[in-house]
This record gives C-alpha cells, sequence and structure tokens, in this order.
C-alpha cells in the first residue's frame, strides 16, 4: 500500500484545495465581522449554477467563471444588507451580540431562502459544469487532473490577490483594523460601509470561483453548499477563525487527513476522520494552527 | 357580544380553511358514489424528482386512458378512477404525513412510495390498517411486502442481482471491487448475498467500499482499487454519484470495466459525465420503459407516445411500472367485484399475468400462473444494458 502513498498524498493535496478555497471567503467575513456566514455555501452554489446557466447557453467557461463571481458579489451585499446588517444595527444587539445566536439563525434563514430560489430555477436534479480542460497529468508516482492543478493554482492565486489587497493597500488597512478591533477602527475614521462592502464582496466572490471551478468537478444541486460550508467551519476552527493561512494550512491538513483515513483505514470512516481531528485540535490548540489565543477580560 | 360572535365566525372559517387544507386535492369529492380514488405518494418535488414525477405521470395516464376506455366494471356498474397525487419529496416523515392525509380523505389504494427510506415508514402504519391495500411501484428494499394487504410490482435489489450474476457469469470476470450507496437499504441488505453469489462463480470480491448521497471525493478508496488491479468495478446506488465514481476511476487510471447498478434515466446521466466516458458502462436493472421502446414493444411504444404528446417529454425509467399498476388495481378491483380491502386483498394475490393484458413490464408469472407471490412481490428481473452513444441499450452478453 506504501506504494500508493505519493497518489494519495496527491489526492489529499487536490482535496484539501477545494476545502481552502470554499473556506477563505468564510474566514474572511468571519475574522473582520464576526458572522458565521451560512449563506456561503449559497454563495458557492450559486457561483456554480450561474456559471453552469452561461455555459450552457454557450458562454466560454472562464467568461462564465467571471461573470459569476461579479453577480454573485452583488448577491452578497445584498445578503449582507438584507440578511445581516438588520440583525447587527438592531436595538439592544452590541457588535459582539449581533454576531451571536441571532446572526447565526438569520444566516440560517438567508441560506435555506437562497437554495429554495435556486431550487424554484434549476431544480434538484445533480448536474455538472462541462469542463473547461479534460487533461490528467502522469508522473511515474501520481495522476493528477489538469482541473485539480487549476484549483490548486486558483488557490494560490485568491491567496496572493487577497493578501496584496490586504496588506498592501489602503483598504486592507481598514479592514485589518477593523478585525483587530472594530471600536477603535470606528474612532479611526475608518468607513463601515466600506469595509463591510469589501468583505462581503471578495468572500461572496471567493465563494463563486470555488463553486465555478469545483462544479466543474462534482455534481452540481441546490443544496450543494451545505456539507462543504460545515467542512469549510471545521477548517476554520483547524486553521485558526479569521486566518488565511490558517483556512489554506486547514483545508490541506484536513484533505490530507480524509484521503489518508479513506486510503488506508476504511471509507466509511472519512467523515468521522473530520470530526475528530476538529475534536483533537479544539482539545490542544483550541485558537487553531494559525489563530492567536485571546484573553476575555 | 358582537366581537364574541366575529370571534366565533373567525374561529369557524379558520378551522374550514384548515380542515379544507389538510384533505388532499379533489378528495372532497372522494366518496362520490361513481368514482374509486388511488392514491398515490412519490417524490414529486426534492431530489428524486426526476425519478417520481414521471411515475407521478405515468398514473395519471393510465386512470385517463381507463377512465376513456369506460372506466372500472364493479357488479354492471362503471366507476372512473379519479387520482389523490401526495408528494414525500423522498422523505420518511413527508411520506407518513401523506400517508396520513390520504387515509383521513378516505382513500383506500395506494401506490408508491419510490424512495427506499420512505417504505419502511409507511409499511408499519399499512400493514396495521385493514382498509389500506398497497402496491408499490419504486423502491427495491427487501421485505417491503407482505401478500396481504402490500404488493410490489417492481423489482427487488436481489432481483437487480440477477443480471449482476448473469454478466459475470457469461464475462468470466475473476475479481470485483464494490461501492456501494450505505444509506439504500435495497443496495446494502442484497449485499451480502450478491457476494455470495459471485463467490459461487469464483469472483473474488476485492473491496467493498461505502459512500453517501452528496460525496464528492472517491479518490482514496479508487487508487487502492488501482493496486488491487481488479477486473469489474461495480457501483450500487444513484447516477449522479454513479458519474462522478466513473469519471475519477478513469482519471486515476482505472481500465478494468466499469459495472452500473442503477436506474439512470440517460438525459440525468448525461447531465454529469460526458457520453463517451460512459461508453461501455453496463447497467444492471430491469428493463425500463425506454428499453421496452428500444425494443420495438407495441405496448411500450404506445405509452411512450401518449407520454410524450401529453407532457412534451419522455417517460422516465420507471414509468412503465406505476402506469402498470392502475391496471394492476383495475383488475383487482374488478376480480373482487367490490372495493372492499379485503375482497381487493385477496383478488390481487390471485391475480394472473395474464388478467392484466394492458401490463407493459414483462413480469415473469409464478409457477402458476399468477403475478404475485405469496408474499406480495412480483418476479421481475434484472437484465443487462450497456451504454451506446448516448444512451442505455440491451446487452448482448455474446460480445
Amino acid at each position: 500500500m506504501l506504494e500508493l502513498l505519493p497518489q494519495q498524498l496527491a489526492n489529499g493535496l487536490a482535496l484539501g484545495s477545494t476545502y481552502a478555497l470554499v473556506a477563505m471567503g468564510l474566514t474572511l467575513i468571519f475574522g473582520v465581522l464576526l458572522i458565521p456566514n451560512f449563506a456561503h455555501g449559497e454563495f458557492y452554489m450559486l457561483g456554480a449554477f450561474i456559471t453552469y446557466a452561461l455555459v450552457a447557453s454557450g458562454l466560454n467557461f472562464w467568461l462564465a467563471m467571471a461573470a459569476a463571481v461579479v453577480l454573485v458579489t452583488g448577491i452578497g451585499w445584498i445578503v449582507d444588507r438584507v440578511v445581516f446588517q438588520p440583525i447587527g444595527s438592531a436595538p439592544g444587539h452590541s457588535a459582539a451580540q449581533g454576531s451571536g445566536l441571532s446572526m447565526m439563525i438569520s444566516a440560517l434563514a438567508g441560506s435555506i431562502i437562497l437554495q429554495q430560489v435556486a431550487t424554484i430555477i434549476w431544480g434538484t436534479e445533480a448536474r455538472t459544469i462541462p469542463a473547461p480542460m479534460t487533461g490528467v497529468i502522469q508522473t511515474p508516482y501520481f495522476t493528477i487532473t489538469a482541473l485539480q492543478l487549476t484549483v490548486i493554482g486558483t488557490l494560490t492565486a485568491a491567496w496572493i490577490a487577497v493578501w496584496l489587497v490586504l496588506h498592501r493597500s489602503r483598504l486592507g488597512l481598514a479592514i485589518r483594523a477593523t478585525s483587530q478591533n472594530r471600536d477603535a477602527a470606528l474612532l479611526m475614521g475608518i468607513s463601515m460601509t466600506q469595509v463591510r462592502l469589501a468583505t462581503f464582496g471578495i468572500g461572496a466572490a471567493l465563494g463563486a470561483v470555488a463553486g465555478a471551478l469545483l462544479g466543474a468537478t462534482f455534481p452540481i444541486y441546490p443544496s450543494m453548499g451545505v456539507t462543504p460550508v460545515l467542512k469549510a467551519f471545521v477548517v476554520l476552527v483547524i486553521g485558526g477563525i479569521g486566518s488565511l493561512p490558517g483556512a489554506i494550512a486547514g483545508g490541506l491538513v484536513l484533505g490530507m487527513v480524509e484521503v489518508m483515513v479513506a486510503g488506508y483505514g476504511a471509507s466509511q470512516f472519512q467523515d468521522i476522520g473530520t470530526f475528530v481531528i476538529l475534536v483533537a485540535v479544539l482539545l490542544i490548540r483550541p485558537q487553531g494552527l494559525f489563530g492567536r489565543a485571546q484573553v476575555e477580560r | 357580544m358582537e366581537k364574541l360572535r366575529s370571534g366565533r365566525a373567525t374561529c369557524l372559517i379558520l378551522g374550514l380553511i384548515l380542515g379544507l387544507g389538510t384533505l388532499p386535492a379533489g378528495a372532497g369529492r372522494a366518496s362520490a358514489a361513481d368514482e374509486i380514488v388511488i392514491g398515490e405518494i412519490h417524490p414529486i418535488t426534492g431530489p428524486a424528482t426526476f425519478y417520481g414525477l414521471p411515475e407521478s405521470r405515468g398514473i395519471q395516464l393510465a386512470a385517463d386512458r381507463i377512465n376513456k376506455a369506460g372506466g372500472v366494471t364493479l357488479g354492471g356498474k362503471s366507476y372512473q378512477i379519479r387520482i389523490a397525487t401526495e408528494d414525500d419529496q423522498a422523505s420518511p416523515t413527508t411520506g407518513v404525513a401523506a400517508l396520513r392525509k390520504l387515509v383521513s380523505a378516505d382513500v383506500r389504494f395506494i401506490i408508491g412510495p419510490l424512495a427506499s427510506g420512505v417504505a419502511p415508514a409507511l409499511k408499519p402504519i399499512i400493514e396495521r390498517n385493514d382498509k389500506l391495500t398497497q402496491l408499490i411501484d419504486g423502491t427495491i428494499a427487501d421485505d417491503m411486502t407482505n401478500g396481504k394487504n402490500i404488493f410490489r410490482n417492481q423489482a427487488t435489489a436481489s432481483g437487480y442481482n440477477v443480471a449482476v450474476v448473469k454478466l459475470f457469469s457469461a464475462r468470466k470476470y475473476k475479481s470485483v471491487a464494490m461501492m456501494t450507496d450505505r444509506f439504500h437499504a435495497g443496495f446494502m441488505n442484497s449485499q451480502k448475498t450478491l457476494a455470495a453469489d459471485l463467490k459461487g462463480l469464483g469472483v473474488t470480491t476485492a473491496s467493498e467500499d461505502f459512500y453517501k448521497l452528496g460525496d464528492t471525493d472517491f479518490s482514496a478508496t479508487l487508487t487502492n482499487l488501482r493496486g488491487r488491479n481488479v477486473d469489474v468495478l461495480l457501483i450500487r446506488g444513484y447516477p449522479a454519484e454513479g458519474a462522478l465514481i466513473t469519471k475519477q476511476a478513469r482519471q486515476l487510471g482505472f481500465s478494468g470495466q466499469v459495472v452500473w447498478e442503477m436506474v439512470s434515466p440517460p438525459s440525468t446521466v448525461l447531465k454529469n459525465i460526458p457520453a463517451a466516458e460512459m461508453e461501455g458502462v453496463f447497467n444492471c436493472i430491469p428493463l425500463t420503459t425506454e428499453d421496452y421502446v428500444k425494443l420495438g414493444d407495441e405496448k411500450a411504444k404506445a405509452l411512450d407516445q401518449a407520454y410524450r404528446g401529453r407532457f412534451n417529454e419522455g417517460p422516465g425509467e420507471l414509468t412503465a411500472l406505476s402506469y402498470d399498476a392502475v391496471y394492476i388495481f383495475k383488475a383487482a378491483f374488478e376480480k373482487a367485484g367490490s372495493l372492499d380491502n379485503a375482497a381487493v386483498n385477496k383478488a390481487m394475490a390471485a391475480l394472473k399475468v395474464a388478467d392484466i393484458p394492458e401490463l407493459v413490464t414483462r413480469y415473469t408469472p409464478q409457477p402458476d400462473g399468477r403475478l404475485f407471490a405469496s408474499d406480495g412481490q412480483v418476479d421481475l428481473r434484472g437484465e443487462v444494458s450497456v451504454w451506446r452513444g448516448e444512451g442505455w441499450e440491451p446487452a448482448s452478453l455474446k460480445d
């Protein structure tokens, strides 16, 4: 079985990259705005379906994906405005309170509404976006598809792009300041509207990119975002909530663990592996691999 | 006082609205003297719509044809069939609610359900109610019938396995890796027997792996397959996962034979995998509506034509079973000469295949010619189909 290890590692890398790609947008929104955005799975789903619809109508895959990213970014802003902002600004809700139970319920409501809308438009039958590339790269040690390589490349590019925005622009500075101390950021004159728009926009766009690319690999259907978003929350805990490198490392760790459990254990234990590692991280390093421990006063 | 009266009136109206709301569409006329209401429970919405809706439409089509031809004749009097449709969304809880709704509307004859998760939830309720007769046209899970008031004109998973064994025997395959949907009761319950039957042919089961609906990554399992060099990858479940496993297996270098054991409409398959990647894949299920049409069966062609004429698309793979179910009920009513459930059950158990010339599906008669065995199950065996071009076609195993 050891001779298959390089292939299993490649499988784990490919699977982990898909988790990381979904988790990146989620961690950004959660890290900056403290919103447990369960509707992120629906940004992913809408990215896939919009790309599918545009490709089916004859548009080139990459153009369709770009259009889906723009549309889902807009949907992300609408979701924030309609679903989250009213809760956050409701009387009796501080920012912290607003990110608690009411935000979670609101996010679930938003998620269900988006799923139902997609069901009405596209129905429930599973389908797959015609893949923009079909090649398989074979090495002496492992095989990987061109699309899997594209996902890994996109993950790297997305991480670099988000890092550049966060660390090399005034907007990024504002986002990071808000993430560290929202009240202090407000006192410094940072516009919360701009920060929210940027954070939700980038988060939703990352979800749409993930949906478009993974929809060319996996079947798409209206509830397709539920499992990935749950896995993405696991990734957040493993990597450290709010940490972009943590999202990537967490995704890769999760992918590797799942593949190793299925490959060297039993396939039915694949999901159990996910939650065993979650519990292990919570016990050993509750702040996650890249998170910082915070002291509650 | 005025307020009290208006309050009572509001309550009365609300009560009426709620009361009416719990009745199935049109059930208000359920007791009309000249009609027989047959309830049907299928997933009209939800994840299994692509199976359930064509079944429901097949039932409507059969009822309309029977009604146009004069209806059901009992004691010299003609009755029209009316279908009360309930949507179970392939969910056990919704299915039970649907059944209760039909029962409360005094519907006593039920066709369905489709889903293997719903049927076991309905079974204890129906078994205890001697005012209900059920004819299952969907689920293939074993032990769903009792031959008393629950019958089935669909195959069992064991019936599907007949075709798998036939294929392995004809092609002399030596080893198999099975991947099974672990929430599919029919496949899970029959897996042990299938493995034993294959072992009897000298086939080694190299691995048994399990997945669930919605799983997307099978790479670890499929990588191990490559190391085992098996002849056949047998996939038992639903078509979206079937397509994904097939694609991933090929990408990871699996060059053996892929065999499916699942109802998989070509339209659904093609939404998930290019036709070229399906070429040569075998499927082991009983003949479907489309297969009968391809075989030139006149009754199937007529059904296909009528279905297309009315719904502007082709019938589903299970449409013929649902269509047959209405004719089976008609024959049982007429044989019983009554709508009393005990009499209908007895007549149903005694029906012979030859009593129902309208049947599209080719059921194998019991040794005495009856349609149902004593446990209420028809003998419907899987056949081997192969994917060619854009769809399935009956396979010649002598290739």
